[in-house]
C-alpha cells in the first residue's frame, strides 16, 4: 500500500483527506507544520508527499527546497488558487505536480496514482532499456540520468518527460500525447505545467556544446528532442 | 503658459513699470523746475557780472577790467568771455565768435538788459550790458558748456552700472519669487499625479520644508486626504484578501467532505451531491479570481519585467480558447498576428488576454466566431478581440471593467459568468501602463488592449 505524507497546517482538512484517501486505498500520515513535515519526508518512509504552500513558520516552498537538496521524493504542491506565481515557483523548485486549493479530492487521488505509477515504472519491460542519446545516459531501472559522466537530478515527472523525448528523439511529440503519457491526464486548455516541466528540464540539461537548444518547442504542436 | 513663467514675467513687468514711473516723475516734477531755476539763476548771475564789470571799469580802469574778465574766464569749468563794443569791435576775448553770440550782442544793445540763449543743447550763452566811465557802451558775452542733464541710467558709466544692477536684481528677485511660489505647486501636482497613478503612499508636506503659508496648508490637507484614502483602500483590499483566504479553508474541507459523502451516496442522493459540487466549484473560482484581483489592485505583486513574445502568447491563448469554444459550438479565430515583443509579466499579460477572450467566447452567440487580431505599429501593440454577442448598451461600456458589474441579470445567470474576468484583465493591463477599451462593433463587443512594445534589442 502506498504511504502518503500530508504536510498541511489545516488539521481538519488533513483528517478529511486521510479519510477519503483511506477509502481510496492509501495509507496516510499527517503532519501539521513545515519543519516536522520536512523531517518526516526526509526519513524516506513515504512514497509521496502532499505539500501545502501556505503554512506558518516554514512554508511549502522552503520545505520543498530543503527536501530537494537530498531527495527526489515525488511531491504534489497545494497552491493558492488565483496565484499563478505560486504554481510556477512550485514547479520550478521541483514539484512533480500542483493542485490549486481548494481541490477536488478525486483529482488529487488521480494525480497521486499517476505520479506513483510513474515512479514505480521500473518493472515496465518496454521502458527498461537504457537509452543513450547525445551524451545523455538514461537508465530507467535505476531511474538515473547522467550527462557527460555527471549525474543530473531530475524529479519523476522530468525523468518521465525526458524518457519520452529521448525514445522518440528526432521526432515531434504532441503536447496532448506527452500530457497523457507523462502527466496521465488529458491536456486541458490554459494548463501550463507541461511547459514548466520542459523549461526545468532545459535548465537542468543546459544547451549543447555549440549553444543549440536540446529540446525545441514546435509552436502549438509539441516538442522535439533535436538530433545532430 | 507655465505658472512659473507667468509669475516671473508679471513681476518683471511690475518692476519695469515701477522704474518707468519713477523716471517719468523725476523728469516731470524735478528736472524741469530745476532747469528753470537754473536759468533764472544764470540770468541773475549775468546781471551781477555786468554790474561788477561796469563798477570795476569805473574804479580800476581798463587793466582792472581785463584782470576781472580773465578771472571770469578761468573759473572751472572754463567759459568763453568776450567784451564787444557797439560797433562790433572785440575789446576782450573774441576767439569764439558765433552767429548766436553776435545775435545775442545785438539784442542786448537793443534792449540794454541781460539776455540769455538756452536754445542750444550744448552751449548756453548769456550777455549783459557794461558801461565804461567814459560812457562807451559794451556788451559782455559769456559762453559755456551746458551741463548735460545727468541721465539716470545712460550716458555715463555710473548710469549703466545702475541699470545693470537694477536689471540683475530684478531678474534674480523675480526668478526667486516665481520659484518660491510655484515649486510647492509643482510638488503638489507631482504628488497628485502619483496618487492618481495608484501610489497611495505619496505625501507632500515633508518636501516643502518649513513653510507656514496657505500652500503649506494645502499640502497638509492633501496629505491628510491621501492618508485617509490609503487607509480606506488598503483596509478594503486587506478585507477582500482576508475574506477570500479565510473562505478557502472551509471550502477545501467542504470539497473533501463532499467527496466522502459521494463515496457513501446512493442513487437518491447522488444528483444533489453533484449539484453541491457544481456550486462549490463556482464559489471556488470566484474566490480565486477575487484573490487575483485583490493582489493586482494592491499592486504589491511587483511585476518583473521580462521580454514576452506577445505573438506566441496570443496564439497560445487563442488556441486554448478555441479548444474550449469548440465544445460549445463556437470558435475562436486568430485572423491577424503581427510579430511583437513587449516588456512585462507573461502571467499577467496571459491572464489579461485569456480573461477577455474567455469572456468573448462566453457571450458570443452559438455558432459564431470570436475574432482575435494582434497588430503592431508605431511601437504600439494592439490586441483586438471581437465577439458576436449583441454588444453592450453604450452607457454601460465603461462599467464593464468594474468588479462584479453585470450587463443585465438574466444574461449572466444563463452564461454563468462571475463578473471578474474583465476587471482582472483591466488591472493586469494597467499594471503594464497599457490601455483597455470596449466598444460596440457590428453587433458585438470589441475589446482592445493596447500596450507599448519593447524596444528592439539585438540578441
Amino acid at each position: 500500500m502506498d504511504k502518503i505524507l500530508i504536510i498541511d497546517d489545516d488539521e481538519e482538512l488533513c483528517e478529511l483527506v486521510s479519510e477519503y484517501l483511506g477509502v481510496e486505498g492509501f495509507t496516510v500520515e499527517c503532519v501539521n507544520d513545515g519543519e516536522a513535515g520536512l523531517n518526516a519526508a526526509l526519513k524516506g518512509e513515504h512514497d509521496i508527499a502532499i505539500l501545502d504552500v501556505m503554512m506558518p513558520k516554514m512554508n511549502g516552498f522552503d520545505v520543498l527546497r530543503a527536501l530537494r537538496e537530498t531527495s527526489q521524493m515525488p511531491v504534489i504542491m497545494l497552491t493558492a488558487r488565483g496565484d499563478d506565481m505560486e504554481r510556477i515557483v512550485g514547479l520550478e523548485i521541483g514539484a512533480d505536480d500542483y493542485l490549486p486549493k481548494p481541490f477536488n479530492p478525486r483529482e488529487l487521488a488521480a494525480r497521486l496514482r499517476a505520479i506513483l505509477r510513474r515512479s514505480a515504472d521500473t518493472s515496465d519491460t518496454n521502458a527498461n532499456e537504457n537509452l543513450s542519446v547525445d551524451g545523455i545516459e538514461l537508465m530507467p531501472a535505476a531511474r538515473t540520468v547522467s550527462l557527460g559522466g555527471g549525474d543530473v537530478n531530475l524529479t519523476s515527472v522530468e525523468f518521465a518527460l525526458l524518457h519520452e523525448l529521448l525514445k522518440t528523439a528526432g521526432n515531434i511529440i504532441k503536447k496532448e500525447d506527452l500530457s497523457e503519457s507523462v502527466l496521465e491526464r488529458k491536456l486541458s486548455p490554459y494548463d501550463r505545467s507541461l511547459d514548466m516541466h520542459i523549461s526545468n528540464l532545459r535548465k537542468k540539461l543546459g544547451p549543447r556544446g555549440d549553444g543549440s537548444e536540446r529540446i525545441k518547442t514546435i509552436r502549438s504542436v509539441g516538442y522535439i528532442y533535436t538530433v545532430v | 503658459m507655465k505658472l512659473f513663467v507667468k509669475i516671473f514675467l508679471w513681476f518683471l513687468a511690475a518692476i519695469a513699470l515701477m522704474v518707468g514711473v519713477i523716471i517719468f516723475v523725476t523728469r516731470t516734477f524735478q528736472t524741469a523746475p530745476m532747469e528753470s531755476r537754473w536759468q533764472r539763476a544764470t540770468r541773475n548771475q549775468m546781471q551781477i557780472y555786468g554790474g561788477t564789470a561796469t563798477q570795476i571799469a569805473a574804479a580800476e580802469g581798463e587793466n582792472g577790467l581785463r584782470t576781472y574778465l580773465a578771472r571770469l574766464r578761468d573759473v572751472d569749468p572754463p567759459r568763453d568771455v568776450e567784451l564787444v563794443d557797439s560797433n562790433g569791435k572785440v575789446w576782450f576775448g573774441g576767439e569764439s565768435e558765433t552767429p548766436e553770440s553776435k545775435d545775442l550782442t545785438a539784442r542786448t544793445f537793443a534792449s540794454g538788459a541781460v539776455e540769455t540763449d538756452f536754445s542750444s543743447e550744448e552751449r548756453s550763452l548769456g550777455s549783459a550790458p557794461v558801461t565804461f566811465p567814459d560812457g562807451r557802451k559794451f556788451v559782455l558775452v559769456l559762453q559755456w558748456e551746458r551741463p548735460a542733464p545727468q541721465g539716470l541710467f545712460w550716458g555715463s558709466t555710473l548710469g549703466y552700472l545702475r541699470l545693470g544692477g537694477l536689471l540683475i536684481t530684478a531678474l534674480l528677485l523675480c526668478y526667486l519669487l516665481a520659484l518660491y511660489l510655484t515649486s510647492p505647486i509643482r510638488k503638489l501636482r507631482h504628488a497628485t499625479r502619483n496618487l492618481a497613478d495608484g501610489d497611495l503612499q505619496t505625501r507632500v508636506a515633508p518636501n516643502l520644508g518649513i513653510r507656514r503659508d496657505e500652500l503649506a496648508d494645502l499640502a497638509r490637507d492633501f496629505d491628510e486626504m491621501a492618508a485617509r484614502i490609503e487607509s480606506l483602500i488598503t483596509s478594503q483590499q486587506r478585507l477582500n484578501r482576508d475574506i477570500s483566504h479565510e473562505l478557502r479553508s472551509p471550502l477545501a474541507r467542504l470539497n473533501v467532505a463532499l467527496e466522502i459523502a459521494k463515496q457513501k451516496s446512493n442513487a437518491e442522493t447522488a444528483p444533489i451531491l453533484e449539484r453541491i459540487e457544481t456550486e462549490s466549484e463556482r464559489l471556488n473560482e470566484m474566490i480565486g479570481r477575487l484573490l487575483t484581483l485583490a493582489k493586482l489592485e494592491s499592486g504589491d505583486e511587483n511585476i518583473e519585467r521580462v521580454r514576452v513574445d506577445l505573438t506566441e502568447l496570443v496564439r497560445d491563448v487563442a488556441a486554448d480558447a478555441d479548444f474550449e469554444a469548440k465544445a460549445k459550438g463556437k470558435s475562436v479565430e486568430l485572423t491577424k498576428a503581427a510579430q511583437c515583443v513587449v516588456m512585462g509579466s507573461e502571467n499577467l499579460l496571459r491572464s489579461a488576454v485569456e480573461n477577455v477572450l474567455r469572456n468573448a467566447v462566453r457571450y458570443t452567440s452559438d455558432g459564431t466566431t470570436v475574432d482575435v487580431q494582434l497588430a503592431a505599429n508605431n511601437g504600439h501593440a494592439t490586441v483586438k478581440i471581437s465577439d458576436h454577442g449583441g454588444g453592450v448598451p453604450e452607457d454601460e461600456l465603461t462599467n464593464l471593467f468594474r468588479p462584479f458589474y453585470r450587463v443585465g441579470e438574466d444574461r449572466t445567470r444563463r452564461t454563468g459568468g462571475i463578473g471578474l474576468g474583465l476587471a482582472i484583465a483591466e488591472r493586469a493591463v494597467k499594471a503594464h501602463k497599457g490601455t483597455i477599451t470596449a466598444k460596440n462593433v457590428n453587433g458585438g463587443l470589441e475589446i482592445e488592449i493596447g500596450i507599448d512594445v519593447a524596444e528592439a534589442r539585438t540578441k
